[in-house]
């Protein structure tokens, strides 16, 4: 599987890979995104940050639809996400996501969990599908852990398991949902390490997260949220070096603390 | 079960020697259905003359409850997933069915199917066997209904999210997910479930199908001697309970790959 892009240019006119156009979303009385407008490019790690509560992890997953959207308009690769069944299922195809409590299938080894979504979805054969999770699983540095399950794994691995599980879709964008928040402190370099790789090799990502030295380090844009509202979407060196917000500036300030 | 999961060499996996606990404890259950004749040919009357018919009667209960048992997991497992569908009208089908079924005796269900249910469905006719089989299954599919939903609710809601989210249709998310985790969660209730229908699959008896109950019985009736009829019987009921029992148990351990018991 071809996970290489050829690196964006940054110049360049491309078409987004998603949109997002007013974006409103409630919970009950609580208005949890507020006209949320932004958009997505093709080789592109988009961070996600904002207090607990700030609707960062919604947006996240409105993008995927395993939240609705009231009104607004989501469009992932051309296809508008609605209440038709068949775009959801073609967009859940392009769309990768990786969860904070990791959710791995714990009755099915590492290889199995990775092996399940190309056999059903894509109708791949048993043997074609092993061998891709075999090599997803060493990519991911797990070469000796494919026949154990979930529960014998550290968080760490299990959480690079759900990144292989993710990336065994070839998906053109990849959600991850605070991959680090669930990890003991010991093991989160071992995941954003992954992540940084995969980076790297120019997959797209759209990450919330409070580590921010990974947003310094990988991302290439910082979107900020405040009360279901994007404060700030900036380049991530203007965001962090160049910040005129006050209140974004206290937030960095509790944080890095 | 851990005793008799010991049997088997250590250097078997969990696994294995759970696998091996159903193969042999299923070859006991064969062996017993058609071999009982022998042993109990050897006992003095009224029981040694007799043997054949207890070992055809123990058959007969065996297979009523293998049979119903099977159709009552598949109906537990449909109403479960109507007690849960998102359509109203389908959840209160399932509802209306739990309810109607668990408020009557299990001895008036037997009777309606076998007498009532020809003269609802014109042209309909079951024997004996089969109306029992029908009965007995509808009966503990209704209980089984409420122990799958009950696994189904426990499966935690990001299994339902991870799968969707790598695009598994709900039927796959169900089949492959949610399935699996639910039927481990709700094994246990569903061996009660099945220990007690084999014990009910007595009440066949009332419809005239000639199983264990119905041979005891008569035996004891034929030959004014209570004692070693009933209590022959019995011992016949004890060892199948406990044969389906110790193969639920190695079930259990062999779903239980996080070796939490």
């Amino acid at each position: 599987m071809s996970l290489v892009h050829p690196a964006p240019s940054p110049t360049a006119e491309r078409p987004p890979l998603i949109v997002a156009e007013g974006v409103n979303k409630h919970f009950g009385a609580a208005h949890v995104l507020r006209d949320v407008t932004t958009r997505f490019y093709e080789g592109e790690v988009a961070v996600i940050i904002g207090a607990s509560g700030s609707g960062k992890s919604t947006f996240l997953r409105t993008l995927n639809r395993l939240e609705k959207h009231d009104s607004g308009r989501i469009v992932v690769d051309g296809i508008e996400l609605d209440d038709s069944v068949r775009n959801l299922d073609a967009i859940r195809r392009e769309v990768g996501m990786v969860f904070q409590q990791f959710n791995l299938f714990p009755h099915l080894t590492a290889l199995e969990n990775v092996a399940l979504a190309p056999r059903r979805v894509r109708g791949a054969p048993r043997g074609e599908a092993i061998r891709a999770a075999l090599e997803l699983l060493t990519r991911v540095g797990l070469a000796d852990h494919v026949r154990k399950h979930p529960f014998q794994l550290s968080g760490g691995q299990q959480q690079r398991v759900a990144i292989a599980r993710a990336l065994a879709m070839n998906p053109k964008v990849l959600l991850f949902d605070e991959p680090t928040s669930a990890l003991d402190p010991e093991m989160i370099n071992e995941v954003l390490d992954v992540m940084k790789d995969l980076a790297r090799s120019g997959m797209t990502m759209i990450v919330v997260t409070h580590e921010m030295r990974f947003a310094r380090e990988v991302g290439d844009r910082i979107l900020f949220f405040d009360h279901g509202e994007l404060l700030q979407d900036a380049p991530v060196d203007e965001f962090f070096e160049r910040q005129r917000n006050d209140r974004i500036r206290a937030f960095l300030g509790q944080i890095t603390h | 079960m851990n005793v008799a999961l010991g049997v088997w060499p250590a250097r078997w996996t969990r696994q294995q020697r759970s696998t091996a606990t159903i193969a042999a404890s299923a070859a006991l259950l064969v062996l017993f259905m058609w071999g009982v004749a022998k042993p109990l040919s050897w006992l003095p009357d009224p029981i040694g003359p007799v043997a054949e018919e207890f070992a055809s009667g123990t058959r007969v209960t065996v297979w009523l409850t293998l049979a119903s048992g099977l159709s009552g997991i598949a109906i537990g497992v449909l109403s479960a997933v109507a007690k849960l569908a998102p359509f109203p009208p389908i959840r209160w089908a399932a509802d209306l069915y739990v309810w109607a079924v668990r408020g009557t005796p299990l001895l008036v269900q037997v009777l309606f199917v076998y007498f009532a249910l020809p003269a609802i469905v014109p042209g309909l006719q079951l024997s004996d066997f089969s109306s029992a089989v029908v009965a007995l299954a509808v009966n503990v599919g209704a209980y089984n209904a409420e122990a799958i939903r009950a696994g189904i609710v426990a499966v935690p809601k990001g299994q339902t999210e991870a799968a969707r989210a790598l695009g598994l249709s709900p039927v796959q998310t169900f089949r492959d997910v949610v399935f699996p985790q639910a039927f481990k969660i709700a094994l246990p209730p569903l061996v009660n479930n099945v220990v007690a229908l084999l014990k009910d699959s007595s009440l066949a008896y009332v419809i005239g199908v000639v199983e264990l109950s119905n041979v005891g019985n008569r035996l004891q009736a034929a030959t004014f001697e209570p004692v070693p009829t009933l209590a022959t019987t019995a011992t016949i009921y004890l060892v199948l309970t406990t044969v389906l029992t110790r193969i639920s148990g190695a079930i259990e351990q062999r779903l239980d790959v996080e070796q939490r018991r």
